[in-house]
This record gives C-alpha cells, sequence and structure tokens, in this order.
C-alpha cells in the first residue's frame, strides 16, 4: 500500500519550496466509489490529498489544460508516466515544467466490478494492507481481493512502476507478463471474422456519443475532434450503426502508437462499452512491426509520427 | 381505487398487456438495466439496479431520429410519428416526473413537437415506488419523492408479497380491472411505507434562495472552482432525465435530416459560425448546466429542473456530485438572502 504521509510530504514540500505552481491529484470524493481529481496550488490544500485504488482517472488529461509556462506537479503512476512521456514527445508541456511525484501502481479497482457484488448501494470502501477492500454496502459488509476486483487494463499491465518521475515514493513493483498482455488481443485475433465484426458491433453500437472515452483519455486533446468536423464530415453525427461504428474505429486509430492500455477510456464510459480490445490490438502491432511500446521515454519518435525520404510507401512524399 | 396485485401474477399481467402494447421493463443489458421491450421469457431486473442507466426520457426522445427524408434532387417528406401504443412498466417516480417536465418543452402551443406529442399520447406510464430509495437520489429535496405521482398512469407499493396499485388516471385504470381491492390495512401499510421512504432520505442541499444565489454569482471564483475537474463528457446531461437539448444534422449522404442528443457540456454545442464561443470553457459550460436546472427552469415553469435521480452523481467519471457542488453554492453570497 502507499504511503500516503511520504506522497503528501512531497507534495508540500514541491509547493512549498516553489519547485512547481500546482500538484494534480486525488481527493476523496462525495461518495465512496469516486475519488476525484484535485489541483492543489498551495501546501495547506495538500491536507486533503488522498489515494487509493479507486482513483480511476488517469491524471495527465488534464496536463494539456494548463499553460506550456506553468509548473506543474502531478502524481504519476507507470501509465501516467507514460502518457506524460507521449505527451512531452509531442510537444503538449516541456518536460522541465513538470515534476512527477510517482507511485508505483498495484492497479486500478474497476468499481463496476465492486457493485457486481455488493449491490449498487454502497456505503464505504477501505483498501486494507492485506490486498482487499472491506465494503459496506446496504446489502452487508464485504472483504473483497484487491486482485479480483482490478480493471481489465490494469490486470494485464506490463509497466506498473513511473518510468522517468522525479522522486518514486515506495518500492519498486515486478513488471508485468507482455504475454498476458497479449492474450486479449490473440483471444480476439483468433476469432472468425463474423464473430470479430459482431463483438466489435455489439459494442460498439451502445454507445451515446457523450464522448466520455475521449475526454478522459490523455492522447484526446485535439482543439477539434474529428467528429465535431462540419466540413468535410468524417463520420455520421448520431447513434445510427455507421455513426458508431465511424466514431470507435477512427478513435482507435488516431491512438496508434501512443495509447499507454491505461484504460481510462473503459472506465470513463457510462455504457461499459469495450475498447482496448482494438487499441491493444494496435499497441501490439506497435510492438511487433516497429518494436515500439510509446511513453517508454520521451524522445523516440512515435513510428507514425516519423517521414523519410527514403520511406518504401511512396504515398508519404 | 387501491388495488393489490400479488407478486407471483405480475409475469402473467405483463404478458396480457403485451397483447395490446409494446410493453417495456427494465432488464439486463451488460453490467446495467436498461427499458427493453418485453420478449418471450423476459426477465425483469429491478433487484439489479433501483435506476435504468439510461433515463426513459429515451423512449420518447431517442438519441439520434430522422425527422425527415430527402433526395438530393429536390422533394422530401415528413418521417411518421410513431403512434404504436407503449406501456412502460416499473419507471421510477423521478423520471416520469422527468417526463412531465420535458412535456412543457415539447408541448408548448406554438411549438408542438409531433413525434414527442405522438410517443407520449400513444405511451402508459406504470411507476414503481422506491420503497428504499436509492442513496445517490435526492428526489425530496428537489419537490419530488419516491412515490410522487407526476405524470405516472398508475404507482406500485412494494408490500413484499404483493404490490399495491393507485390508478391515477383512467388510462391507468382501465389496465387493473380484473385485480381485488386492497384492504384498508393495506392502504394504510402501503402509505406508511411511503411516508417512511421519504423520511428516510436526507436533504442534501438546501434550495431556498438557491436560484437567487446563481442568479447573482454569475461571475464568479465559485464556477472554476466547481468545474476544475470535469472533462467536458456528456455523462451527466446525457443520462439525466430533465436534460432535453439535441442538435439537427443533414446528413447528406443518406438523405435524412436527424435530431442527435447533444449537450451544454460540449464545446460545439455553443461554437457559433463565426468561430466565437460564448461558452468558451468548461467553466461557462458548468454553470449553463447547474443555472439550468437550478435557476432557468424556475423562471420558466416554477419549479427546479432535476428530479434527482442521482444518476449524474452516480456516473460522473471524476466523481463530480451535484450535491456537493450546490452544498457550495449555498455558501455564496447573496442579496436576497441577506435582506431577508
Amino acid at each position: 500500500m502507499l504511503d500516503l504521509d511520504a506522497l503528501m510530504a512531497e507534495a508540500k514540500r514541491v509547493l512549498d519550496e516553489g519547485v512547481v505552481e500546482m500538484v494534480i491529484g486525488f481527493k476523496a470524493g462525495d461518495t465512496p466509489l469516486h475519488p476525484q481529481p484535485a489541483f492543489f496550488t498551495s501546501s495547506e490544500e495538500i491536507d486533503q490529498l488522498a489515494y487509493n485504488a479507486l482513483c480511476q482517472n488517469n491524471l495527465a488529461t488534464y496536463l494539456t489544460r494548463f499553460p506550456k509556462t506553468q509548473k506543474i506537479g502531478m502524481l504519476v503512476r507507470g501509465c501516467e508516466n507514460r502518457s506524460v512521456n507521449a505527451l512531452v514527445f509531442e510537444g503538449q508541456h516541456p518536460r522541465e515544467g513538470l515534476y512527477l511525484i510517482g507511485i508505483p501502481c498495484e492497479g486500478i479497482i474497476d468499481w463496476r466490478k465492486i457493485v457486481e457484488q455488493t449491490g449498487e448501494e454502497v456505503i464505504s470502501v477501505v483498501e486494507q494492507s492485506d490486498n482487499t477492500m472491506l465494503v459496506e454496502a446496504r446489502s452487508g459488509y464485504f472483504t473483497l481481493e484487491k486482485h479480483s476486483l482490478l480493471h481489465e487494463s490494469c490486470a494485464r499491465c506490463i509497466h506498473p512502476n513511473p518510468i522517468s518521475a522525479d522522486i518514486v515514493i515506495g518500492d519498486l513493483l515486478p513488471e508485468g507478463d507482455p504475454a498476458l498482455a497479449r492474450e486479449q488481443v490473440a483471444a480476439f485475433a483468433d476469432l472468425p471474422v463474423e464473430e470479430r465484426h459482431a463483438w466489435f458491433r455489439q459494442e460498439a453500437e451502445r454507445c451515446i456519443r457523450c464522448y466520455a472515452c475521449r475526454e478522459a483519455c490523455p492522447m484526446c486533446y485535439c482543439e477539434e475532434c474529428f467528429v465535431d468536423h462540419i466540413s468535410p464530415r468524417w463520420t455520421e453525427s448520431g447513434t445510427t450503426p455507421a455513426g458508431m461504428q465511424g466514431w470507435h474505429i477512427v478513435r482507435a486509430f488516431h491512438q496508434t502508437g501512443r495509447c499507454t492500455s491505461c484504460g481510462a477510456c473503459e472506465r470513463a464510459c457510462p455504457m461499459d462499452i469495450k475498447m482496448t480490445y482494438l487499441t491493444e490490438k494496435l499497441n501490439d502491432d506497435m510492438r511487433r512491426k516497429y518494436n515500439f511500446e510509446v511513453g517508454l521515454d520521451a524522445e523516440t519518435p512515435t513510428p507514425f509520427s516519423t517521414v523519410t525520404l527514403d520511406d518504401k510507401s511512396r504515398f508519404v512524399v | 381505487m387501491n388495488l393489490i396485485l400479488k407478486k407471483d401474477q405480475l409475469n402473467h399481467l405483463l404478458n396480457a398487456w403485451r397483447q395490446d402494447y409494446e410493453v417495456y421493463a427494465p432488464q439486463s443489458l451488460e453490467n446495467f438495466t436498461h427499458f427493453l421491450p418485453l420478449q418471450d421469457g423476459f426477465e425483469l431486473a429491478f433487484d439489479k439496479a433501483h435506476n435504468t442507466r439510461i433515463p426513459p426520457k429515451a423512449l420518447f426522445l431517442p438519441t439520434s431520429e430522422a425527422l425527415l427524408k430527402f433526395t438530393r434532387f429536390g422533394g422530401y417528406e415528413q418521417v411518421p410519428s410513431e403512434t404504436a401504443p407503449r406501456l412502460i412498466f416499473g419507471i421510477r417516480p423521478c423520471d416520469a416526473h422527468a417526463v412531465t417536465m420535458l412535456d412543457t418543452v415539447f408541448e408548448q402551443e406554438r411549438y408542438m413537437d409531433p413525434h414527442w406529442v405522438a410517443r407520449r399520447d400513444a405511451a402508459v406510464l406504470i411507476g414503481l415506488g422506491c420503497h428504499v430509495p436509492c442513496q445517490t437520489g435526492f428526489c425530496t429535496t428537489v419537490g419530488s419523492g419516491p412515490f410522487n405521482h407526476a405524470g405516472l398512469d398508475a404507482i406500485l407499493t412494494d408490500l413484499g408479497e404483493i404490490f399495491l396499485v393507485e390508478t391515477l388516471t383512467e388510462k391507468g385504470e382501465r389496465l387493473f380491472t380484473q385485480l381485488e381491492i386492497a384492504t384498508e390495512e393495506q392502504s394504510t401499510q402501503a402509505s406508511e411505507g411511503q411516508q417512511a421512504a421519504a423520511a428516510s432520505m436526507p436533504i442534501a442541499f438546501e434550495t431556498e434562495w438557491l436560484k437567487e444565489k446563481l442568479d447573482q454569482n454569475f461571475v464568479s471564483p465559485y464556477w472554476e472552482e466547481v468545474s476544475r475537474s470535469c472533462l467536458g463528457c456528456g455523462v451527466c446531461t446525457f443520462l439525466c432525465p430533465t436534460c432535453f437539448c439535441f442538435d439537427i444534422v443533414d446528413e447528406a449522404q443518406r438523405g435524412e435530416r436527424v435530431r442527435n442528443w447533444d449537450t451544454c457540456m460540449f464545446r460545439t454545442y455553443s461554437l457559433e459560425a463565426s468561430g466565437h464561443n460564448p461558452r468558451p470553457s468548461r467553466v461557462e459550460r458548468t454553470r449553463q448546466r447547474l443555472s439550468h436546472k437550478y435557476s432557468y427552469w424556475v423562471d420558466q415553469i416554477n419549479q427546479i429542473g432535476c428530479t434527482g435521480c442521482g444518476r449524474c452523481v452516480r456516473y460522473c467519471p471524476v466523481g463530480l456530485d451535484i450535491r456537493a457542488m450546490l452544498r457550495k453554492a449555498h455558501q455564496l453570497p447573496s442579496e436576497v438572502a441577506h435582506a431577508q
């Protein structure tokens, strides 16, 4: 479990010493299943800083909201750190304007999995030191194995440790198994094409186009998203099959070589739509075809952002 | 008149209604519940969740619908309104109450929305009161309640083995002609349960002077504070039973003019053709969402535009809780409040 006192002490120090103007972290939520992202600008405010496995957002999504000149501190887990690296590479914030407080991450809990077992009326949740969650619900008390509650993206996480943080609070965790991460991709790829299509349609066509997935994603920072573009129109506007499929497939493709597998898109979705089976496939392609994994540093260009004059595909030049 | 419906007779009754109506009731869809038409061998999912994920407003205002069809070389035809009779079973009072508020939007003397009107006229709403209210709900705070009658043709109260049925309209009465009449004891038991349910709900925030406070603090650091972590997605508004905003788009390729759900939380909602956006950030958009519900609706229909269903609280991806936002709003200075 995280040493919250050490985390708070470091957050206070960087604010007090003027290393940063703001620290982005989490605070306790107004409801037990939803801690809230929080923006701390003074060390007194840090007393409200809270952290548990239910902190489901990728905080890097907030980075592009602030001026590039602002010194920002951010609490980063493995995926957040890699998202920050990807954003730094894409010129969204200078690395020297950031102070990353790293936390080796034991995984984010999908609140839906708690509700599935306890019923939706949850009164309180306490993370216990023995890797369990004590949940008080209207239907009674439950002690749930933390591991069984992990969001799928976290259960198959390869890089739980912050990779380039300025300080790491706590001991580093063992790296995840890439073979495990491939399982989902392989399981989907092995299905007959009709079944893959049926799966895709079943997921995509539940969409209400609220764009929570887009807003939760640190890499979706376009000032104008392709779906908001009126001329030319890239995809149908409504919740027609074509419109919903268009959104889901193009959203995924825009993540090629950019997605850090954090799963924030799925956790934000109000319709419980699976999306990472698409982005994980693209990530897997990137690994196999280009030996590339995004965010491991902030310098290596992503394969699809490099153009050379001797590219064997002539369409680019 | 109060009637008794034995729970083991419910499915029989629902099937009987299916002869005359398309019957919608909450059923499981993925990890949540949804109003779906009953098919043979249906299973109701009242135990799984209090409220359906998507409010039943979607039965009257679909996420997308074609208004008219046109061809490239002239001519168009209106898409006929749906008039098939529908029975919505198990709608919660907050959601039914919300539908009556939407009536004031879509059924105005000069602006009658034919699709809305047709669907509403063809629908019967049978409510299920909340004898154990949900935790994120705050219906009693905003002038509704766990057994509110607004919009319903009949309401059911859970009494264990039986439902007590209160018919509220002629439409509702016609549906329950075969049932036996409740005893006075049963009626008393139901009404006590209803009162106890309402009494068990704490007041989530103070509504007195709330409108004035929001109006008078139109320019205030408060809005930046409460919108800071907002992602700017459409979860709160799309899942809201009283939000009704839409956008009309010509899908030229398929030759359809469609109406899609839209939300004030989107950047493009208020973006003007010139490129100017009067609500340029999430700060102004959050102010619009809260002020519309807690001030502008009050001006227009003298009711708060929220029925306290709690979906926005439960499903906000960053855990923003409108109840907490409004408790904070009540701390804002107000001239009216001070003058009293």
